[in-house]
């Protein structure tokens, strides 16, 4: 099953990753991390997740830290 | 079995956080830096000549050797390491003020020797540091802090185009112009880094990627209208492309 993993202490909410995902499924969250910032969400209940990582390649923080395909 | 295709580069410091702007292009390219440094295995023999602006920030982020050598002079302390220790792998991370303005004479010289030296350079059409003023690179027409009417060429004068400028030189092995506006960008600027990292490795001579950024805070953009602007108006003037490539087969 294809997944992300977010560090939501590096998120610092720009949301480039949001239009990057082909299947949407990055949403802005209600948590705010320690920089106060509304941190992007992974949901994924249908399993659409295809693992291309464009959202981990377009994240400038590196808080999209593994992308795992399969 | 999920196959882990996405990892943190080991080449950049463990539990470290980027100090950018939030969608600043610093740091995917601070990242393909690292994730090329793995790739060629030679991270425990690279040293970073670090600069000034927030280009610098870089020695905070890669794992490797650095100095820093700011205001321009990147390129002659790289010289001065690599002839040292021709074995070390070398290269700056500079921005375009940097490089292309109190640096030009530095940088240019060190392409015309041919030096064996990769140059990374950050083009965000501003100094993004010390506040989004008119900077060599800055579009003609652009609105700064220091050209509040915008850019005009009477007073001004023309923006440079750094990657014709250092393909020109003689010693230039690969100069090259990318782009981090897309994925599929970033993947091209990927190869670009790698390429003038190899004509370092096989002595071949100076390399050279100038890669198009954004800097959203001085442009008072949001990251997605900053990345609009690199496409519609940057990647216009400043086209991206290998300007120069001794390796190619014709």
């Amino acid at each position: 099953m294809s997944r992300i993993v977010i560090d939501k202490n590096k998120c610092k909410a720009c949301y480039l990753c949001i239009n990057e995902c082909p299947k949407k499924l990055l949403k802005i969250g209600n948590e705010t991390n320690s920089l106060g910032n509304h941190v992007v969400e992974f949901v994924d209940l249908k399993k659409e997740c295809l693992g291309c990582a464009m959202c981990a390649t377009r994240c400038p923080d590196l808080a999209i830290t593994e992308v795992y395909r399969g | 079995m999920a196959t882990q295709v996405f990892k943190i580069p080991k080449s950049l410091k463990e539990n470290m956080k980027y100090s950018f702007c939030p969608g600043c292009d610093h740091g995917v390219a601070v990242r393909l830096v690292a994730e090329v440094l793995d790739e060629l295995d030679i991270q425990d023999r690279s040293v970073l000549i670090a600069s000034i602006g927030c280009s610098v920030t870089a020695y905070d982020f890669l794992d490797v050797d650095s100095v820093e050598a700011p205001h321009g002079r990147a390129l002659a302390v790289g010289t001065g390491v690599k002839r040292a220790k021709p074995n070390q792998v070398v290269f700056s991370y500079q921005g375009d003020g940097d490089f292309a303005s109190i640096g030009l004479a530095e940088s240019l010289h060190a392409a015309l020797r041919g030096e064996k030296l990769t140059a990374i350079c950050i083009n965000n059409t501003t100094y993004g540091m010390t506040g989004g003023q008119l900077g060599p690179t800055t579009l003609l027409g652009q609105k700064t802090t220091t050209s509040t009417m915008g850019r005009n060429v009477e007073y001004y004068g023309y923006p440079i185009k750094i990657a014709e400028h250092v393909a020109l030189c003689d010693g230039t092995a690969y100069a090259a112009r990318v782009s981090l506006d897309t994925v599929a960008n970033i993947r091209k600027a990927k190869q670009a880094i790698k390429k003038a990292f190899e004509v370092q490795l096989n002595g071949l001579g100076f390399g050279f990627v100038e890669i198009l950024a954004t800097c959203p805070t001085n442009w008072r953009m949001t990251p997605e209208q900053a990345h609009e602007r690199v496409r519609k108006e940057m990647m216009k003037h400043y086209v991206p492309g290998v300007y120069k490539d001794i390796t190619e087969t014709k």
